[in-house]
């Protein structure tokens, strides 16, 4: 209803008064044209005053006739008076006057003054006085004629008068009321400009609000907001967007986006805003955003948008969301899952260890039995050999011979109690039980104490101790345990090296350092075994038919890392060269 | 619109004073008395000229230069040609000098005409209308002709009552 009302008021009110206002001053326009075109031509005429001159004219031929009759005026005065009356009804019988005589209906009389005219030329033109009478008997209808014409004149310009001013002011009333139409129309048209400007005013307060509003979101908005047009020029920059690139909007907006900052000439952000200029919308995440005087990029993530009005691209708006929180988040997550893996691998590889080492005991005990069948038979059948002989000779046999086989008999089974010691230390290297209580020892005395054993063991192998220097080999280990190695490492070579081939054991050293070398002249050892040589239950090729746990090796390594040293094959020696290094006192 | 319907009362008011018998005697009261004319005078001037009075046949008038000009009247029908000389060719031949030039006709009609009309308009005195001469028992032997058809100013009857016919005196003032 509102809406009817409206456009009542604000459309076809002022379409007709604009009507009314047009039709009403072409009327007025088109009256006052006739009013003034009928003045200019009404007013040229003047009869009254024609006839009066012309009733003049007569009256004083007549008079001028009397005086030519008393001698007073000569035949010259009466021609001249004459022609000025002949130019007179002349005048009379001219367009425009003889019209108006005829109009008032005295054409007949005129027709009868011109033919008496014409009858009186010749008398004037050759006056005489004796002609007087006559001439003023003929000029007596004249003075007549003009008063009565002149009389109707007068009447008939009055009436005509009366008539054009009655006119006139018909026209003219008319005319102030088509002014009066005008000024209503007028006020109307006024009034509905003043409406319309009133509501123009309204709105425009609206839309200025309304800008104002939508320019308080866009620079409170947290998130950075740039809008281009198709030149790629920078066409808004908000607060946020200015913090973010570290640009005020003044040194933005205007300007080319590639201009204001490197980050806008990167491909991918320039083909996000094409593509927002051809109508595409698209976004980008955790783009790094390098700022003028700052290491660490911002990450950012990118919206394009294009900008249309009525369907028309004016050109692309761009949000920009500074993510760099996400962004720290994601590495940290990065970092954590690597971590978290790093850990697995690392428990996964000590299950695995401790897997390993459990199969190894199981694998120990396993070949337990097989070892105490094989390994330990030997030394039995030894001492049980001796005792037999003992028994044998009962009290026959010397004391030298009972001393000398029951010492036999011992050793065997000492080497019997050191392989379980063995066995057993290998369970208790497992359960972790082993530990190594260093003091300064004599690496010397040490070689000579086993060297000594091996030579009881193995009474027909020759063992050689070589010294490359002279002074004390002191050095800080767990003597039990350096004893071990380097018995396993004499066994093993005794073990390994051809008959009649004897074994060196050298010593030397630097000053971090001393060394002990075992050294036989066995075959050198196959290239794919010294890898897995210090491996537990690793039995290399050569081992073949030999007595073995495949444990020494590994055995020999571990006790020897645990005091700070090394078992190690040393590479390109003549036969096999087995190293152990210990510290030196007071240099570990 | 008004104002112009009272110009045009005001006129028709005037036209009826000046129409009263005798009134351009009484009323200016200046009129040269008249000198005897020789016959073959056409026309005579006095006042402000060089030379106190000058009577002029129709040898003189037709030796100046002789203008031709085209226009309706007031009292005829249609266009008519009429033949004379200009009003200030004269004027200035007998360097006159004054504000009007006061025109009698043969009937002791007298009218005052501003000297600016023959200087603003070709104004002519005329002694033939359509090859014809002009005749004292007609609009002749001169007579007072502005260029109507021109000028639309001219138009109108302030400049019509000025149209001086059977002309025979002009007085410099």
């Amino acid at each position: 209803m509102r809406r009817v009302g409206n456009t009542i008021f604000g459309v076809i009110l002022p379409l007709v008064a604009v009507l009314v206002f047009a039709v009403l001053l072409t009327f007025s326009l088109m009256r006052m044209f006739e009013v003034e075109s009928a003045m200019r031509v009404e007013a040229e005429k003047n009869m009254l005053w024609v006839l009066h001159q012309s009733e003049v004219a007569a009256l004083r031929l007549s008079a001028t006739a009397m005086l030519a009759e008393l001698g007073k005026a000569g035949a010259d005065d009466v021609s001249l008076r004459f022609d000025i009356l002949a130019s007179r009804v002349a005048l009379l019988n001219d367009g425009p006057q003889r019209r108006f005589i005829e109009k008032i209906g005295f054409d007949d009389d005129l027709d009868r003054l011109s033919d008496a005219m014409v009858e009186m030329a010749p008398t004037a033109a050759h006056f005489s006085p004796g002609d007087a009478p006559r001439l003023r008997a003929a000029l007596a209808p004249f003075s007549r004629f003009f008063g009565r014409a002149a009389n109707a004149a007068m009447i008939a310009e009055w009436d005509d008068l009366g008539g054009r001013l009655e006119t006139y002011r018909a026209q003219l009333r008319q005319i102030i009321a088509f002014l009066i139409g005008i000024m209503v129309a007028g006020g109307i048209l006024a009034l509905t400009l003043v409406l319309a400007l009133r509501q123009t005013r309204q709105r425009n307060h609206m839309l200025r609000r309304e800008r104002d509003f939508s320019a308080l979101l866009i620079s409170s908005s947290g998130e950075g907001i740039l809008a281009v047009d198709h030149a790629g020029r920078c066409t808004l920059w908000n607060g946020a967007m200015a913090e973010m690139v570290g640009k005020p909007a003044k040194q933005a907006v205007g300007r080319a986006l590639t201009e204001v900052a490197g980050f806008f000439d990167i491909s991918t952000v320039r083909r996000g805003v094409a593509q927002a200029l051809d109508g595409e919308t698209s976004q980008q995440t955790l783009q790094p955003l390098f700022q003028q005087g700052r290491d660490a990029p911002l990450h950012v993530d990118l919206r394009f948008f294009p900008l249309r009005d009525d369907g028309v691209i004016l050109g692309a708006i761009v949000f920009i969301y500074d993510a760099s929180d996400r962004h720290t988040a994601q590495q940290q997550d990065a970092a954590d899952r690597d971590r978290l893996e790093e850990l697995v691998v690392e428990r996964t590889r000590d299950l695995d260890s401790a897997l390993q080492r459990e199969k190894s005991a199981a694998d120990l005990y396993r070949n337990f039995a097989a070892m105490v069948s094989h390994q330990f038979r030997t030394p039995l059948a030894v001492a049980d050999s001796a005792l037999q002989r003992l028994i044998r000779r009962g009290t026959r046999a010397a004391p030298d011979e009972v001393a000398e086989r029951a010492g036999r008999a011992r050793s065997a089974i000492a080497g019997l109690t050191r392989l379980v010691e063995s066995t057993l230390d290998a369970a208790r290297l497992d359960a972790g039980q082993l530990g190594a209580r260093r003091v300064k020892c004599d690496l010397g005395d040490i070689a000579e104490v086993v060297s000594a054993r091996q030579r009881e063991a193995t009474p027909e192998r020759k063992i050689m101790i070589q010294y490359a220097i002279t002074e004390h080999y002191s050095v800080l280990c767990d003597p039990t345990h350096a004893e071990q190695v380097l018995e396993n490492l004499l066994s093993n070579a005794v073990k390994y090296a051809p008959p009649d081939t004897p074994v060196s054991v050298i010593l030397h050293g630097n000053a971090q350092h001393a060394s002990c070398d075992v050294h036989n002249a066995g075959a050198p050892i196959a290239e794919e075994d010294r890898e897995h040589l210090f491996e537990r239950n690793y039995r290399g090729a050569s081992s073949v038919g030999i007595a073995g746990t495949g444990i020494g090796l590994f055995m020999a390594r571990t006790l020897a890392r645990m005091q700070g040293g090394e078992v190690t094959l040393q590479p390109f020696s003549e036969g096999v060269t087995f190293r152990m290094t210990l510290p030196r006192f007071g240099r570990e | 619109m008004l104002i112009k319907a009272g110009v045009l009362l005001t006129g028709l008011m005037l036209i009826s004073i000046a129409a009263l018998p005798g009134h351009a005697d009484v009323k200016h009261g200046r009129t040269t008395p008249k000198e005897p004319i020789d016959k073959s005078t056409l026309l005579q001037i006095t006042g402000q000229i060089a030379g106190s009075t000058v009577n002029l046949d129709r040898e003189a008038l037709y030796a100046l230069p002789p203008t031709t000009l085209v226009t309706s009247t007031v009292v005829t029908d249609g266009q008519h040609t009429f033949t004379g000389f200009l009003m200030r060719d004269l004027l200035e031949q007998l360097a006159a000098e004054g504000d009007h030039v006061t025109a009698v006709a043969l009937n002791d009609y007298a009218v005052d005409i501003p000297m600016a009309d023959f200087y603003d308009f070709d104004v002519i005195v005329a002694y033939r209308m359509d090859d014809q001469t002009l005749s004292r028992d007609d609009k002749g032997p001169l007579w007072i002709v502005y260029p109507r058809d021109d000028h639309e100013a001219l138009q109108d009857i302030r400049y019509d009552y000025r149209w001086v016919w059977q002309l025979y005196q002009l007085d410099v003032q």
